[in-house]
């Protein structure tokens, strides 16, 4: 590649020089008031010349150091951009059209500065793009090829037309996340999904400038994971030979999310919902394939927090063995530096259910000195490979089954909050604890479908009970774009304390979900939660929430994500998109 | 001769000796229950619980010259023998035998339709009731029923009973079937969004699997006017979203074809004189108040010009609505066979009419918007009767608390009424009045309900924890109806048996603000399945007690079984609980 090593400092120069013009002088672009977006919207987007756009030129090209990854990704954008032809649905107004050929645009020119950081949590995804009016070459400047990915989305945002390929020009962008992790979780285990599903929902994510999935590979209902060392956990534990994932499967898709700029964090639950793995090993799991609340017990006796039960037992020492080949698998199989080990929802019905804790609890032991236990024999085992650990926030917050937080390094561990909202997050980063948010008020997407569980007597009425009134299922009611967009994951935290909130996750459990409606839960709903961690849910300007504006520009990107082939849901009769202001409520 | 009969003795006993050894095995790989959705009346399987192999020369015998039946027995033959459902409770490879042991009774060759009233035509009311018996010692069985269209719905049946690889069938099955209501449907809305033919289609091919008979098509609105009118062909050309979202004569032909086909009615509505906005762009002089921002600054809720944003209503104080208006009946009659036609006449908003001219004089010379609405109503409702239909209003058109017409110019013989506000209350009303109503209460059939709202600078939102708008799903009829509040709903609740006759039956309705073809089959599928059997067969157990206990389990089944036939239908539970019978239930009782 013909880059000489001046030329990055001078754009950089130039770039600061134009954003300081900007800044002082032109109001920031993508609005939504002339039709030019992009999801998530850039920090800054400042137009250097009065809006306008420029012919892309037929032979267009984007000039990519030479990276696996990156190179991989500038081939593909090169690709979308030439085919997509884009037609918004609202044509961009207030724009000049240059129709000169001869000063179409014909080359992206991506600088990097750092062409060998990996991707990794914090790595730095800051961007310049600049699109001279006029001008046959655009720039685009990151310092790491993970930063470059992101640019080339929001070029790729700005090119639309159809015969003739049109993009914005005149036009300067400097972006960076507010928010390092920025996830989406997807739960394998209660319904499969094939290899493809998760691809494109990584490659939605990407759209979308999120870079983690969270993929809860295994739980109780089945153990999907082909693992080379204990092979016959998915033999005995998955839904089906059609229904495992194989180790070339792994490699693909966490191939696939390198070019992507999405890492790929598994999850083994553990020691709870671990029901699939007694298929295969009977003796390690306490309680398995009992019904997961016996009969004229209490609440509090159940088994499982819900159908399907299994704890791995602490207290044989062939668990460990177990457990730490599939550790050994796993890190071998996911080159990723977290490591999200579980430990939610400790029942103690069912490691009350097994003799030798029994006689453990009645020599004066308590559950929390199992989960110590086995907490103190894995965590360490996970950090010898260089992983930090992701927990749940139960392994601390848990009222019943606990652990103390000498157990959890606070260097090689980190929270993840479901719970009470924000106050857990402020339990968490009180303790001294980093924190990613998935607070099922706000972040899970399954909610508010209904209940799953059969003859449940809280139905058998006309008019629809509290429960029901809500949308039937424990986190119930649905959670909006709005409610999600909405979310301030640092709430009610000092400046220092949010600095521990590393980020978010939106959340797909599988209990009503499976491919047939994988799409419609994520699409547009993670959009929203992606904007927000992105450059936020307020106006840069005034501090006021800005979701009033993104109706319009979230519509207008759920169509060009359908378009890409994600089947989004609508938030919008078409009318309203061809009506503009005409849906809004303020009168 | 006595060797011969020997053989033949030792050739029973051996059959025997297998059936004994084979029914219990046949029995731990296969439900022991027969899975039909929705649920028949009365249905029975002769206690051994026999299977049958479908032998591969299987036949359809229907000796009848019927167009729509032909096709559906064609259909149902393609279906009955390539569809192969493994149902979810035995298709665990890794549980599942070796395949089951060759069953003992002779493969059925053959389903004989045998019908008495050939020439009924698909109207409301029609007989769809049909009896079906599969024996279990002869290779035939015969489907019994008064119409073609009863015999549809038998056809649904036996493809039902049919399972596996190779086919097999249950024998000694006694079906007797009828549904309880006439009216089972569903309404789309395309006005909103749009959605394709295919999508359309597919639509009453799912409503005809679940016995649905009668898609109400919400045809225009004020977003959009997408059919194409023979005798006004500004509307679409003008008022629809573009060339490529429009409904043609011959897609209109198609449908209503397809729809006789699979014995399901299509039942237009034009909605009016509210929800007309799409008409301004061809008529701007016959609408009142449109294309204008629905709720003006500064204005109280009750000032507002609609009911949600599009405005527009037909203005009943000019005469040239009358003439385009009965353009549009009389193509629209043409188009579709069904003996109902669906008027609208909901959401009328006193502030659209009151910003014209003409409607302010006559108010203010002491005229009321009701006798506005009235008419409307005098001008349009005999004209739609001179046409030979039934006219389908909206409640409002009666029960609106500002606007609606008196009574006594809506003849109750040519009208029904269909309910959507205050549950079991309106509907108490409407029959009180004398009137046959059509249940689609919000709190129980709106499928759109409960996923947000989709005004824009909707400043409920701006709040970090959900406020009581919020927090049920945020629009106004959340939350989302899940598939039990639908299945639970009692449509005859709190009326005598006398005025529950007056219930011809309900509809689940899809709203398409937030809907269109990428959600279509989700939204719908399986909850509308929940109203069809609801409808069909009640949503009570011989003791009278709810069965949607035992309904989980089926609908699951018929969930998996829907997708299989291409119907995206959302998932209820994990696969965990259909492959763990009765372990994902609630009851702790003991079991």
């Amino acid at each position: 590649m013909p880059h000489g090593s001046v030329i990055p400092a001078i754009i950089l120069i130039f770039s600061l020089f134009i954003l300081q013009l900007c800044i002082a002088s032109v109001a920031s672009a993508g609005g939504g008031g002339n039709g030019i977006n992009v999801w998530p919207k850039p920090r800054i987007m400042s137009w250097t010349t009065q809006p306008r756009a420029n012919l892309l030129s037929p032979s267009f090209a984007i000039s990519s150091p030479k990276h696996f990854y990156l190179s991989s990704a500038a081939n593909r954008y090169l690709k979308l951009i030439k085919t997509e032809h884009h037609q918004p649905l609202v044509t961009p107004s207030l724009i000049n059209i240059t129709t000169s050929s001869s000063s179409a645009l014909h080359t992206l020119f991506i600088t990097v500065e750092s062409l060998l950081t990996p991707l990794q949590h914090g790595v730095n995804e800051t961007y310049t793009l600049s699109i001279p009016a006029d001008a046959s070459i655009a720039n685009l400047t990151a310092h790491t090829v993970w930063g470059a990915m992101r640019g080339l989305e929001t070029f790729s945002q700005l090119v639309w037309g159809k015969p003739n390929l049109l993009v914005a020009s005149g036009l300067y962008v400097w972006d960076s996340p507010l928010f390092a992790h920025r996830g989406l979780m997807v739960d394998t285990s209660r319904n499969y999904y094939g290899v493809d599903d998760i691809l494109r929902t990584i490659k939605t994510m990407s759209f979308n400038k999120m870079n983690v999935f969270h993929w809860h590979i295994t739980d109780s209902h089945s153990f999907p994971l082909v693992l080379p060392s204990e092979p016959d956990l998915a033999a005995k534990g998955s839904y089906g030979h059609d229904m495992q994932y194989s180790p070339d499967d792994v490699k693909k898709i966490v191939e696939f999310g390198l070019t992507h700029g999405v890492r790929v964090l598994p999850e083994i639950d553990s020691p709870g919902h671990t029901g699939s793995w007694a298929e295969a090993y009977p003796e390690i799991v306490t309680c398995a394939n009992k019904f997961w609340w016996p009969a004229e017990s209490n609440w509090t006796n159940r088994l499982a927090s819900e159908p399907g039960t299994g704890h791995l037992n602490p207290l044989n020492p062939k668990t460990y063995k177990i457990l730490k080949n599939v550790i050994n698998d796993i890190v071998n199989l996911f080159p990723e530096a977290f490591y999200h080990a579980g430990a939610d929802e400790i029942i103690p019905g069912c490691w009350k259910a097994d003799s030798t804790i029994q006689s453990f609890l009645s020599n004066g032991g308590t559950l929390s000195q199992l989960l110590e236990k086995f907490v103190g024999s894995t965590l360490p085992y996970i950090v010898f490979f260089n992983r930090t650990v992701v927990y749940w926030e139960d392994v601390l917050l848990d009222d019943n089954v606990n652990v103390r937080p000498s157990f959890l390094p606070k260097e090689h561990t980190i929270l993840q909050t479901w719970n009470n909202g924000p106050n857990n997050t402020k339990r968490i980063v009180d303790a001294g604890y980093r924190a990613i948010v998935s607070s099922s008020e706000f972040y899970y997407l399954d909610c508010g479908h209904g209940d799953f569980l059969g003859n449940d007597s809280q139905y058998d009425q006309l008019q629809p009970s509290s429960s029901a009134n809500n949308g039937g299922s424990w986190c119930g009611p649905f959670k909006t774009w709005q409610t999600i967009y909405d979310y301030d994951i640092t709430y009610g935290l000092s400046e220092e304390e949010a600095k521990m909130v590393i980020g978010g996750e939106v959340a797909l459990w599988s209990e009503q979900a499976d491919p047939k409606v994988l799409d419609v839960r994520l699409w547009p709903r993670t959009s929203a939660m992606a904007e927000t961690l992105w450059s936020g849910n307020r106006d840069e300007e005034t501090g006021i929430k800005r979701y009033a504006q993104a109706t319009d520009r979230l519509n207008e990107w759920r169509y060009r994500m359908v378009s890409r082939g994600v089947g989004a849901e609508p938030i919008q009769p078409l009318w309203c998109l061809r009506n503009p202001g005409m849906c809004n409520t303020a009168h | 001769m006595v060797r011969s009969h020997t053989s033949i003795s030792n050739v029973v006993a051996l059959i025997f000796f297998l059936v004994l050894l084979i029914i219990p095995s046949v029995q731990s790989t296969t439900a022991t229950t027969i899975d039909v959705w929705p649920k028949p009346r009365l249905l029975r399987w002769a206690p051994l619980h026999q299977l049958s192999l479908l032998s591969p020369s299987f036949t359809i015998a229907s000796p009848y010259d019927h167009p729509h039946l032909s096709s559906a027995v064609s259909r149902y033959l393609t279906l009955i023998k390539t569809e192969h459902h493994l149902p979810s409770s035995v298709n665990n490879p890794l549980t599942a035998t070796s395949s089951p042991p060759p069953p003992p009774s002779p493969p059925l060759q053959s389903l004989h339709i045998f019908i008495h009233r050939l020439h009924a035509p698909l109207h409301h009311g029609v007989n769809e009731s049909y009896t079906l018996h599969v024996p279990n010692d002869r290779p035939t069985a015969n489907l019994t029923a008064e119409t073609p269209w009863g015999a549809m719905r038998g056809l649904e049946t036996f493809s039902q009973l049919v399972w596996g690889r190779p086919s097999r069938v249950p024998v000694g099955v006694y079906v007797w079937d009828d549904p309880i209501f006439p009216h089972r449907g569903l309404l789309l809305d395309t006005s909103r969004n749009y959605y394709g033919v295919g999508d359309i289609m597919r639509t009453i091919y799912a409503m005809s699997a679940n016995k649905m008979n009668v898609f109400h098509w919400h045809i225009t609105d004020s977003p959009s006017f997408p059919l194409n009118l023979p005798s006004e062909p500004g509307l679409a050309a003008k008022g629809s979203y573009g060339d490529d979202m429009q409904y043609s004569p011959d897609d209109v032909k198609k449908i209503v074809e397809f729809g006789l086909d699979h014995g399901v009615r299509v039942i237009p509505e034009i909605d009016s004189p509210g929800h007309t906005g799409s008409w301004a762009e061809a008529y701007p002089e016959i609408v009142t108040c449109a294309n204008m921002f629905w709720w003006p600054a500064e204005s109280k809720w009750e000032d507002r010009l609609a009911a949600e944003p599009g405005t527009g209503q037909l203005n009943p104080l000019n005469p040239k609505t009358y003439q385009v208006f009965k353009n549009v009946i009389s193509d629209v009659v043409k188009m579709f066979p069904e003996p109902f036609f669906h008027a609208g006449a909901d959401e009328v908003t006193p502030g659209c009419w009151k910003t014209d001219p003409t409607i302010q004089s006559f108010l203010s010379n002491g005229g009321s918007l009701s006798q506005v609405l009235e008419k409307f109503v005098n001008e349009t409702f005999p004209y739609i009767v001179s046409l030979h239909r039934t006219v389908i209003y909206w409640e409002d058109v009666l029960l609106d608390g500002v606007v609606k017409v008196d009574s006594s110019i809506l003849d109750p013989k040519y009208t029904i009424l269909q309910t959507w506000n205050n549950g079991p209350n309106n509907t108490k009303k409407i029959v009180d009045a004398g009137y046959r109503a059509i249940v689609s209460s919000a709190d129980y059939y709106y499928l759109d309900c409960g996923h947000g709202g989709f005004l824009g600078n909707d400043s409920q939102y701006d709040q970090l924890v959900g406020s009581d708008t919020v927090s049920n799903g945020g629009s106004w009829c959340a939350p989302f109806k899940t598939w039990q509040t639908i299945y639970n709903y009692d449509i005859t609740y709190g009326l005598s048996e006398e005025k529950a006759t007056l219930v011809l039956g309900g509809e689940v309705a899809l709203w398409s603000e937030q809907a269109d073809p990428t959600v279509l089959d989700s939204r719908l599928w399986p909850r509308a399945s929940a109203m069809a059997e609801a409808l069909w067969s009640g949503n009570r157990d011989e003791t009278g007690k709810k069965r949607y206990a035992e309904a989980t389990d089926r609908l699951n089944e018929w969930r998996h079984r829907m997708v299989s036939r291409g119907i995206g239908a959302e998932p209820i539970q994990p696969l965990w609980c259909v492959r763990n019978p009765g372990m994902c239930n609630a009851v702790h009782a003991s079991i």
